[in-house]
């Protein structure tokens, strides 16, 4: 016969693993809707100190395959790299939104900047950027041109910029737009006049 | 064994069996879907390469290469219905018909649906030094053709020497590129089609070192059913086969 307080211990031990199995459950399925849902539809700004300050943007307008000119106030960090990110950003939100000028998949985002000497940017932006941006000549290169110009009039000194995708380099940005190499941002802006 | 001990038993076995339960569902699916994957992955495809068995090219032929292809559809047009890797390779496929009609000799860097990666198009035709590559794709947004060259917004100038760097290997033959892109573009207004020549850093463009075009056919809604589909594509290969033929007398394809 098994004494009794063994039996309620085993019982105790039984009904843990069982509560402990439904919290599982249910944190993975957290987890799950979180990643599928839980992305935020635009940007969020970073919570570092810095002020309001008026930016110019270059947008992507599909509709009539164009490049425009646009103001925006945007909360400006004193930190180079911060600066470039907000700026950079705050394009992305421009894209993000419905209706949006030129659709780019939700969690399109940028992750971090990285300074290589005074003049060289290297851009790492989120899976969704590349994975789940429109595939096509135009659609990647108005992509790319407007980040690039918006990156150049706001960050001054900025001359070479490279993309990343999650850390890693990509061949093309959605099968077309280069992205092994450092555009050069004078000569960005000189391809950018196309689509004005 | 009295009532009430068989009763604990009877709820230790039901609590052991649904914990056990539980923690097997809660196997993390991520590893699960992973191994279904790799069980499920299609058998490796032969490495890529272009189709056509090697032998003695004429002094001046066209490098066709219709992009995408295998895994790569490239872009989803009409309402996501049809892959721009089809479109692409049929359009291939006519304009090589078209060209050859016009005594061009033509090559295609594929003539199925298999994957070729951009750098091995750009060795195939670096290899075979053509007269004139020529990328065709479609995609959006608009309704018409664009016709690019080169941009080279990445390149520093190549240093002299007997190597060229491979992200600027096109910098010596962009002056013809981007007059065959011209020419090419001509002719194609002549269809009444909207027509854009722009430059963009697109590759392999910028790993060749022949005179090297992309078209782009951005189809409308109702251009890619039978049987606008055929006569609008046939006109396609039409102007860019009269584009080549032109560019060709006019010496604009020799780097």
């Amino acid at each position: 016969m098994i004494p009794r307080h063994f039996q309620i211990t085993i019982a105790l031990l039984l009904l843990a693993i069982l509560v402990s199995g439904v919290m599982v459950i249910r944190l993975r399925r957290g987890e799950q809707e979180m990643s599928l849902h839980g992305m935020p539809a635009a940007p969020e700004a970073p919570a570092v100190p810095g002020r309001l300050e008026q930016i110019r943007m270059l947008v992507a307008y599909d509709d009539d395959q164009a490049l425009r000119w646009r103001d925006a106030a945007v909360f400006m960090p004193a930190d180079r790299s911060l600066r470039a990110r907000a700026v950079l950003r705050a394009v992305l939100a421009q894209y993000l939104q419905t209706p949006s000028p030129h659709p780019l998949e939700k969690g399109s985002d940028i992750k971090e900047i990285y300074l290589l000497g005074d003049d060289t940017m290297v851009v790492d932006t989120t899976s969704q950027f590349a994975d789940g941006h429109p595939s096509g000549i135009l659609l990647e290169q108005l992509t790319l041109t407007s980040l690039i110009e918006t990156l150049a009039a706001n960050v001054p000194g900025v001359s070479k910029v490279k993309f990343l995708v999650e850390g890693q380099e990509r061949e093309t940005l959605a099968g077309h737009a280069d992205l092994m190499s450092f555009y050069q941002t004078k000569a960005v802006h000189e391809l950018a006049k196309e689509f004005e | 064994m009295r009532w009430s001990n068989r009763f604990q038993f009877a709820l230790a076995a039901t609590a052991l069996l649904g914990g056990a339960l539980l923690m097997a569902r809660a196997v993390p699916r991520a590893q699960l879907s992973a191994n279904l994957t790799m069980q499920a992955a299609p058998a490796p495809l032969p490495s890529p390469s272009p189709e056509a068995p090697k032998r003695v090219l004429p002094e001046f032929f066209v490098m066709i290469d219709p992009s995408h292809g295998g895994d790569d559809k490239g872009a989803m047009l009409a309402g996501g219905k049809v892959a721009e890797k089809e479109i692409s390779l049929t359009l291939a496929r006519e304009l090589k018909r078209q060209l050859e009609e016009r005594g061009i000799a033509v090559r295609l860097l594929r003539d199925s649906d298999v994957n070729l990666s951009l750098e091995r198009r750009a060795t195939a035709t670096n290899e075979e030094r053509p007269g004139i590559y020529i990328a065709l794709h479609a995609g959006q947004p608009g309704k018409g053709v664009r016709v690019y060259s080169s941009a080279l917004a990445l390149a520093q100038p190549p240093a002299a020497g007997r190597f060229l760097p491979w992200e600027a290997a096109q910098a010596g033959s962009l002056e013809h590129s981007r007059a065959v892109a011209r020419i090419v573009a001509n002719e194609m207004r002549k269809t009444g089609l909207p027509v854009a020549t722009l430059s963009v850093p697109l590759r392999p463009l910028n790993n060749l070192i022949t005179p090297a075009i992309a078209v782009e056919w951005a189809p409308g809604p109702e251009d890619l059913r039978p049987p606008q589909a055929q006569r609008l594509g046939n006109m396609l290969a039409s102007a860019i086969a009269s584009g080549i033929v032109q560019a060709r007398s006019q010496g604009a394809e020799r780097p």
